[in-house]
């Protein structure tokens, strides 16, 4: 591929497996056979160069690997992948000084020193002239709403802008490639927002940005396309838009005190999924069609009941919705 | 890569300011030398001041360089930088090395302390005559210093068990190193080892720079220093390079 590749992000067939040597059984001299879980499983993805492309999954998904491997943190067991057309395991040099990473947590600070001295370290490593990195590390700790605390040491820091502090960091060498493993988990309801400004901002700058979560709503503000991934393999990549009437078809409705007979009537209401009673007597109903979540309130009000709350599905129900419905192409 | 280094070592004189633990062995050193020169006075062996002002310097810019060795790339690893490093365009031997040559830069203050013990605790001042060749050698041995520790900064992350004997890798080394004995004083059998020890080298020229006679051979043996050094630089650049490509396999990048 050649250097004006238009494609961010070019990956396929890729696999990685990760193996952990258990440790001896007590008493016994053999080593147990080595277990090994693949934590991706030949996914092919790519990602044009100017898009905010969402990677969604739960935990364990294979998000983070993904991740390191763009990154070159990680090495792939097999496939390919390409950064603005080099290879992240042969053309290292060529791939680090296009990508930023952020991966998420708290860790990979230096704690005892200040915002600014960590930001001029990273700055450094990414190869900036010391006025020109002290010049960005000021931009960016004013653009990350960090510069009134710019100079004290980073142990003294909320969660939260320890994250901010990271995504400054993740700016620094001001990558084509910037990859945001879930970088809202921490964060407060006005910095998520902050966050998202940011991400648009730096959209309109014409940097690609992979960011992966497992926040449907967080999908679908702020991408231009989702792919969604679980167990490692890739379930399809969507438009947000789709995402979010994900979200409403499937959306739960939870009452409390509702008679039998209503319940009843509840079960028999086109869309209804699934309704489930607890030990307390609360009930929650599943839907899986457009406005039926509103028939059920409709049902529940006009019969009285007045504790009652609709909730967006878990990423877990809407995958499962998927996988069972629609039959989705899994691997 | 000038520039890399320059920042690198800056960032290094931040890291230490705020973590006093680093320089603890500039606290010792004037105490060593209390130690040294008290057994040099009772055995009326007052020729003998220089050497005991040298050791405990020795000791002193060997144990820092030591303890940071072991320390750099395995506390980016536990703390989580090292992932971040690694996906940086900068290379993390150059890294490595920059920053323990700020360490080593600043232990050679305790060759001013360890002078200035003996001048104002023992009324001694201890004479330079050749004190170019002193000044030179000593930054020779900052720079093999700082090598030979990336080469153990590698082993230290290799093989993590080695850093259970960080602390007795020592005693070899000063001895090996002639930091307090002369190589030409150790038994025979010894003496063809102390010839790859960079400091072995730099400790006989620090001595001789210290005595009127004029010092034979100066170049070769400066370049000795250097070159030993710089072996262990290579050694080590080499040793991180395996050990980058071995936990970029294994996914252990960030493993404690
Ligand atoms: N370094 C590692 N060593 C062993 N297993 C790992 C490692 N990293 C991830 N895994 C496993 O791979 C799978 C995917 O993990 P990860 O990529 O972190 O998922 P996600 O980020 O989507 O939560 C999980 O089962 C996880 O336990
Ligand atoms: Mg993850």
């Amino acid at each position: 591929m050649t250097e004006s590749s238009p494609l961010a992000v070019a990956v396929a067939d890729l696999t990685r497996t990760f193996v952990r040597s258990r440790s001896r059984l007590p008493g016994r001299l053999k080593r147990r056979p080595p277990e090994s879980r693949t934590a991706l499983d030949a996914i092919t993805l790519t990602v044009p160069s100017g898009e905010v492309h969402g990677l969604l999954g739960p935990n364990g998904a294979g998000k983070t690997t993904l991740c390191k491997i763009l990154s070159t943190v990680l090495i792939p067991t097999s496939g390919i992948a390409k950064v603005f057309g080099h290879d992240v395991v042969v053309s290292t040099t060529r791939v680090r000084p296009l990508v930023g990473v952020v991966l998420g947590g708290e860790r990979g600070l230096y704690t005892r020193l200040t915002a600014r001295q960590n930001l001029m370290y990273w700055s450094a490593l990414y190869r900036q002239p010391t006025s020109e990195g002290a010049e960005r590390t000021a931009k960016l700790l004013e653009r990350l709403g960090l510069e009134e605390r710019a100079d004290e040491r980073v142990e003294t820091f909320s969660r939260g802008m320890k994250q901010r502090l990271h995504l400054a960091r993740g700016l620094v060498g001001n990558p084509r490639l910037l990859i945001l493993d879930e970088p809202t988990v921490g964060l407060d309801p006005a910095a998520a927002r902050d966050f998202r400004g940011l991400v648009r901002q730096l959209r309109a700058e014409g940097r690609t940005i992979l960011l992966t979560t497992h926040d449907m709503t967080e999908a679908e503000e702020l991408c231009d396309r989702v792919t969604l991934i679980d167990s490692g393999k890739l379930l399809g990549t969507e438009d947000p838009r789709t995402i979010g009437e994900w979200l409403s078809a499937w959306e739960r409705v939870t009452a409390e005190g509702v008679p039998a007979e209503l319940i009843d009537r509840i079960r028999k209401v086109e869309g209804v999924a699934g309704v489930e009673i607890d030990s307390e007597g609360r009930i929650t109903v599943e839907t899986a069609g457009d406005g039926t979540s509103a028939a059920v309130l409709s049902l529940l009000v006009d019969g009285g009941v007045t504790s009652l709350s609709t909730s967006r599905p878990s990423l877990e129900e809407v995958y499962l919705h998927l996988i069972g419905s629609r039959g989705l192409n899994v691997g | 890569m000038i520039r890399l280094a320059l920042a690198m070592a800056r960032f290094q004189i931040a890291a230490m300011r705020r973590s006093p633990h680093d320089l603890m062995a500039l606290v010792n050193a004037p105490l060593f030398t209390v130690i040294f020169l008290a057994i040099v006075r009772y055995t009326g062996r007052d020729d003998l001041t220089g050497y005991a002002v040298l050791a405990p310097a020795m000791i002193t810019v060997f144990a820092m360089a030591l303890l940071a060795s072991g320390e750099i790339i395995a506390n980016d690893r536990t703390d989580g930088r090292l992932e971040l490093l690694v996906a940086s365009p900068s290379p993390v031997a150059v890294v490595v090395l920059s920053r323990i040559a700020m360490i080593t830069l600043v232990s050679l203050v305790s060759v001013a302390e360890c002078w200035l013990v003996a001048r104002v605790l023992f009324g001694k001042a201890v004479a330079v005559p050749h004190p170019w060749l002193f000044v030179g050698t000593l930054a020779a041995i900052g720079l093999a210093m700082a090598g030979t520790a990336s080469a153990m900064a590698g082993l230290f992350v290799l093989t993590r068990s080695a850093r259970t004997f960080q602390n007795s890798l020592s005693y070899p080394f000063y001895i090996l190193g002639g930091v307090l004995v002369p190589p030409a004083l150790l038994p025979e059998w010894l003496r063809p080892l102390t010839q790859v020890v960079f400091l072995s080298w730099g400790t006989d020229l620090l001595r001789d720079s210290l005595s009127e006679a004029p010092v034979q051979r100066v170049l070769p043996r400066i370049a000795a220093v250097i070159v030993l050094g710089g072996t262990g630089f290579l050694l080590g650049a080499w040793l991180i390079h395996r050990v980058l490509l071995k936990v970029r396999n294994d996914g252990t990048v960030s493993h404690a």
